[in-house]
């Protein structure tokens, strides 16, 4: 039975499924139905040290950048409407390969061109994030963030971090003023 | 008070701790007439129930939980009382539709959320929000654990009809050789009773063409058809009262054509061509029963103008309550609240009255104009003007 989360939730991965070592993580959200320009959200991904940032650039896993150096993390592409069943947008965690001095992994979803096409999160309809385990595909832990979204352009959705020898996974559903560049910076990725 | 951006939400107990709110909206922009409707839609945001359509048709929903009111200039103001919806109705959605032209013309709309007469919150979008749509969703209140609410700003091209189908309603084509049901006049007060239960697809056959349509076969056209322009004197202790004047551009079925109107004393005549004459021309609103434009011999046109226009002392049909009445030979009444969208257009085009092989049809038009020449110029009558002074 997976576990639905509301903003700020967090739920052990490891004790929800126990031996888990791989995965997906879902992302998705409803096409536009209104006549204009597309909804393009686009999932990110970032393996983050204790202090939070990343160890380098290849830490930073997105659509221009599939998969990180030691193959932990592999995204499995870019879904421009969020058109199709199911989820969007998927990434893969192969957790038993995430390196020691990764404490944390932060996903991450921004609205592509949202400025020239004056778009937010507040404006599209049944975003969520859900974290399915790898074999077998169980949804383990689920966040909607309908009523957390507002007029953000990018959004933490959600992390999965360490606890002890545990993996945990929070829900975020935190706004970020300024987009992926801005957000990439932060994190410590040169862009 | 808070100002929502497109996309905004938050949950109500944020804004008040009332249940009872009011949801005023207004748009400005080219067009003769926007409307404004509250869709009572399910927790899916479906319309399961066209009941819970509130619009000019239907001012009110079955218990009353949601109902509407005109204001001066187009505002419409719809009253929530969230504690008496249904149970079933659990997203009341403001839209607005526009039939001639598209929300990426529109200067600005302007919305405001308020309770026990004080505004909490406003949403405004500008047409440049908007390209093409005929028919946006402005702002929702939705229950979804609380009571919520949102700022939307997206829209269909396709008008309401799209907007009715995105609720899961279906909108049929318009039958053919069904006239439209009589509809009572957009800004007509006091509201008409609404019938217990109305179809999507008369909606839509309503809507159809902008106006309303009176069709009068067999209704004998010898008999007069009545014009009653009526304002308010206006003006001030100082200022003297507001000149309106009433008038008609015609042409009859022998193909004369020409302008009834009080200026240039052009009033026209009970016996003789064109057999339309305007009784009186009252220059400050002081006389109660305004001025009236009879038309003795609907049988003789072809067609007919009425119009009204602002002679001098108001640039605003609304603030001297400008209205006109118009009565067929049947009794019908089609009544017209003006309110000119600009202070520079004070010439309304008010209803066309064809006769189509002695069928007499009354069209709604109100459509505003700088003046005589742009009128003109929009129907084709082809008339001289030049400048008139009484």
């Amino acid at each position: 039975m997976a576990v639905s989360l509301s903003k700020g939730g967090n739920v052990s991965l490891s004790k929800e499924a126990p031996g888990l070592s791989a995965i997906t993580i879902g992302l998705g959200w409803d096409p536009r139905a209104t006549d204009g320009q597309a909804f393009d959200l686009d999932g990110s991904v970032f393996l983050l040290n204790a202090s939070g940032k990343v160890r380098s650039d290849s830490d930073f896993i997105f659509y221009n950048n599939k998969a990180s150096s030691d193959g932990s993390v592999i995204h499995n592409g870019d879904n421009t409407t969020g058109a199709g069943e199911g989820d969007d947008e998927t990434v893969e965690i192969d957790l038993s390969k995430v390196p020691a001095d990764v404490d944390k992994i932060a996903v991450c979803v921004t609205i592509h061109e949202a400025e020239t096409r004056s778009q937010n999160f507040g404006q599209v309809s049944k975003a969520y994030i859900r974290v399915l385990n790898k074999a077998g595909g169980a949804e383990i832990a689920r966040y909607d963030l309908s009523e957390d979204a507002s007029t953000d352009t990018a959004m933490i959705f959600g992390e999965i971090y360490r606890h002890g020898s545990d993996w945990k996974f929070k829900a975020v559903g935190q706004g970020y003023a300024g987009g992926l560049g801005p957000m990439a910076k932060n994190y410590g990725v040169n862009v | 008070m808070q100002t929502f951006q497109t996309g905004q939400k938050s949950p109500l107990s944020n804004l008040t701790p009332s249940t009872m709110l009011t949801l005023s909206a207004r748009v400005t922009g080219p067009a003769a007439e926007y409307d404004l409707m509250v869709f009572g839609l399910d927790a899916e945001g479906k319309l399961s129930d066209d009941r819970y359509m509130v619009f000019f048709n239907q001012p009110r929903s079955p218990e009353g939980a949601v109902s509407m009111s005109s204001g001066a200039r187009g505002e419409k103001t719809f009253t929530l009382d969230l504690a008496r919806l249904p149970p079933s109705v659990r997203r009341l959605s403001l839209a607005a539709t526009v039939d001639n032209g598209s929300f990426g013309q529109i200067d600005h709309a302007e919305i405001t959320l308020g309770a026990g007469g004080t505004p909490l919150a406003t949403y405004r979008v500008t047409g440049r929000d908007f390209q093409a749509q005929r028919a946006v969703m402005l702002f929702d209140v939705y229950f979804k654990d609380v009571w919520r609410v949102g700022a939307v700003g997206q829209g269909f091209n396709g008008g309401l009809e799209a907007l009715v189908k995105h609720y899961g309603g279906e909108v049929k084509d318009t039958p053919a050789g069904h006239p439209a049901p009589l509809s009572p006049a957009p800004n007509s007060a006091p509201a008409p009773t609404p019938a217990p239960t109305i179809s999507l697809q008369k909606i839509t056959l309503d809507k159809q063409g902008q106006s309303t349509k009176l069709s009068l076969s067999k209704a004998g056209g010898a008999d007069p058809i009545r014009v009653n322009l009526n304002w308010d004197r206006g003006g001030g202790l100082f200022r003297a009262g507001a000149d309106l004047d009433l008038g008609c551009m015609y042409v009859l079925n022998s193909g004369e054509g020409g302008v009834v109107q009080a200026l240039g004393n052009s009033f026209g005549s009970e016996r003789l061509v064109p057999y339309i004459e305007l009784d009186k021309d009252d220059r400050t609103g002081a006389a109660s029963d305004g001025e009236n434009l009879v038309i003795y011999r609907p049988d003789l046109i072809h067609t007919v103008l009425i119009f009204a226009f602002i002679y001098e002392g108001t640039s605003d049909f609304t603030r001297v309550n400008g209205r006109l009445m118009l009565k067929d030979p049947r009794g019908n009444e089609i009544t017209v609240r003006l309110s000119n969208p600009d202070v520079r257009r004070t010439f309304c085009a008010i209803a066309r009255i064809e006769n189509f092989g002695g069928e007499i049809q009354i069209t709604k038009e109100e459509r505003y104009f700088y003046g005589h020449s742009d009128c003109d110029e929009h129907y084709g009558f082809g008339f001289r003007w030049g400048p008139g002074s009484k």
